[in-house]
């Protein structure tokens, strides 16, 4: 946990998170992973390296797959942000659910939020896509423990059966 | 290996073949090889898996010109599952299945799950013993106010040692309901359920326990340090093909067969699974991950200076399995957690001295290394004018 900055120099942040309108009071450069995880308690974002270089505190930030260990909140006022917890209600969430399930895309699971968020943000812009597309989707997200091979497999499938339907 | 080859003039494949061990041999331990292990078969497999040979001849044929040269390396080897020696003896491990009065299992065990997929496969285990659905099976909290002490869950032995005693329990549930009489040999889950709750309300928990014992044939002498080093061992032979980029240095991998044998597969995307993590691990090991050390200290612990492989850096991982079976294990199987970290690298060092004629002792293989290599060579090695094309 990051100790809280002087309370004196907080403000207010308004955005949307996962399509709900969110004020907090928060220093302007405290990590919007933070803010999410502790004031908004939404936990699912997990925090990975700390230094923007292995993903897995992931979410969408305006469309954009940020790091949010790197983004100061107060950079993302106005904006709207959406969370793994938000991710739930996305059409493309059970396919990847039961492609991750069924293929052993997750292991111990750290990385998986940041995981299916970039999955998702890839599926948006190319529905189809080739393998080089899967793994340069997923680039900026490290997993220790599968060796990313049944991740690719996950979400090829749940492309097909997602351009299927 | 392929350093000894190259000394007696025979090739990688050919030193392999003569000096595999073979049933009814003995290790460095004078442990007796009692499985019907058969390497040659191993590494017929894998050669083939890859399309060595022609592979081989291809690239010392494409490797006349241009700055990026081709090879591929072999890595054959063992890796014992459980603790060596007498280790699993002493930590006399004990292990305990649990059925309530709604029929339900629960397997009481001190291994923990980190993704591995532990708890899939010791209830998976339960339920094949019992003759019961999947579903009827559940793994305790690893607590161990509540669990039996069944060891640490390192050194590949869950599913072999752990997964065995599971096995042993999970049968003593069903001997104690069998020989009271509530139950009869050929049953489905409804009788068993009823069993179970007539048992309870007649003679309170119903709970089995089984301890490990060592098989028969396995001795080991703590004084000489001989004998039998582990109960069984898994079986591989890798193949790597890699890049080297005279421009860049960097080594890149293009394509890795990962053959084993490790007994019965209890579950195939898990174990998949557990060796494609183990490869893209060593793979790391083998070309990225250097440890810097400076007063006792790791100085780069920061993903910025220490780099594993992303998802664009790893070739396709192609796991295959053979199974034997080994009697030691829970329906046969052995220890794999562990395997596929000792192979990636000794197979991608063999494959970069086929490409570029060097041969490296450490690793990680960093540009920099093949550069400081290379540098005296190719200064050499001037005149033909074989590294100097345009790229």
């Amino acid at each position: 946990m990051n100790p809280s900055p002087e309370t004196g120099a907080k403000c207010e942040v308004l955005f949307t998170v996962n399509g709900e309108a969110k004020k907090v009071l928060a220093h302007p450069m405290e990590r919007l992973l933070d803010v999410l995880r502790n004031e908004l308690e939404l936990t699912g974002t997990k925090e990975g390296c700390g230094e923007g270089e292995c993903g897995s505190c992931s979410v969408l930030l305006d469309g954009m797959l940020v790091n949010s260990c790197l983004v100061p909140v107060a950079q993302a006022s106005g904006a709207s942000i959406v969370t793994i917890e938000g991710i739930s209600a996305h059409a493309l969430m059970n396919p990847l659910q039961e492609a991750f399930l069924e293929c052993g895309g997750a292991q111990c699971g750290i990385c998986t939020p940041g995981m299916i968020l970039a999955a998702v943000h890839l599926l948006e812009k190319k529905p189809e896509p080739a393998l080089a597309d899967i793994r340069e989707g997923l680039a900026g997200n490290l997993c220790r423990c599968t060796g990313y091979m049944q991740i690719f497999e996950a979400v090829a499938r749940a492309a097909r059966r997602r351009v299927r339907k | 290996m392929d350093r000894i080859a190259q000394v007696v003039g025979i090739s990688p494949v050919e030193i392999r073949r003569r000096n595999f061990l073979k049933p009814g041999q003995t290790t460095t331990t004078q442990q007796v090889i009692r499985e019907e292990i058969n390497l040659n078969h191993l590494l017929d497999r894998a050669l083939e898996l890859s399309g060595y040979a022609a592979k081989k001849t291809r690239f010392a044929e494409e490797n006349r010109d241009g700055m990026r040269k081709k090879g591929i390396g072999i890595a054959a080897f063992l890796h014992g599952a459980g603790f060596t020696g007498s280790g699993e003896r002493y930590l006399n491990s004990l292990v305990g299945v649990e059925a309530g009065a709604d029929g339900n299992v629960r397997v009481l065990v001190s291994s923990a799950e980190f993704g591995q997929g532990t708890n899939t496969v010791l209830c998976q285990i339960a339920a094949e013993a019992l003759g019961l659905p999947y579903e009827s099976v559940a793994i305790a909290q690893p607590d161990t106010t509540v669990v039996p002490n069944s060891g640490p869950t390192v050194a590949s032995r869950t599913a072999m040692i752990v997964g065995k005693l599971v096995q042993s329990a999970a049968k003593g549930i069903k001997e104690t309901l069998t020989k009271t009489g509530v139950l009869r040999d050929d049953y489905t889950r409804e009788q068993f359920c009823a069993a179970c709750r007539e048992y309870i309300a007649a003679h309170g928990a119903l709970k089995s326990y089984a301890r490990y014992e060592a098989p028969g044939d396995v001795y080991w002498d703590d004084e000489k340090y001989r004998g039998e080093a582990y109960a069984a061992f898994a079986w591989a032979v890798y193949v790597a093909e890699v890049t080297v980029d005279l421009t860049t240095y960097a080594v890149t991998v293009d394509d890795f067969v990962a053959l084993q044998e490790v007994g019965k597969v209890l579950h195939p995307v898990l174990a998949e699974g557990q060796i494609t993590g183990g490869v893209a691990q060593a793979i790391g090991f083998a070309l990225y991950e250097k440890v810097v050390w400076q007063n006792g200290r790791m100085i780069n612990n920061q993903m910025t200076n220490y780099i594993m492989p992303t998802s664009v850096d790893l070739p396709p991982i192609r796991v295959f399995f053979e199974e034997l079976g080994n009697v030691h294990g829970a329906h046969g199987a052995k220890g794999i957690g562990e395997l596929p970290m000792d192979g990636p690298a000794p197979a991608i060092v063999n494959a970069v001295e086929d490409a570029i004629g060097v041969r490296f002792h450490s690793i990680p293989l960093l540009p920099e290394d093949l550069f400081e290599a290379l540098r005296p060579a190719s200064v050499e090695q001037e005149a033909p004018s074989s590294t100097r094309g345009a790229a």
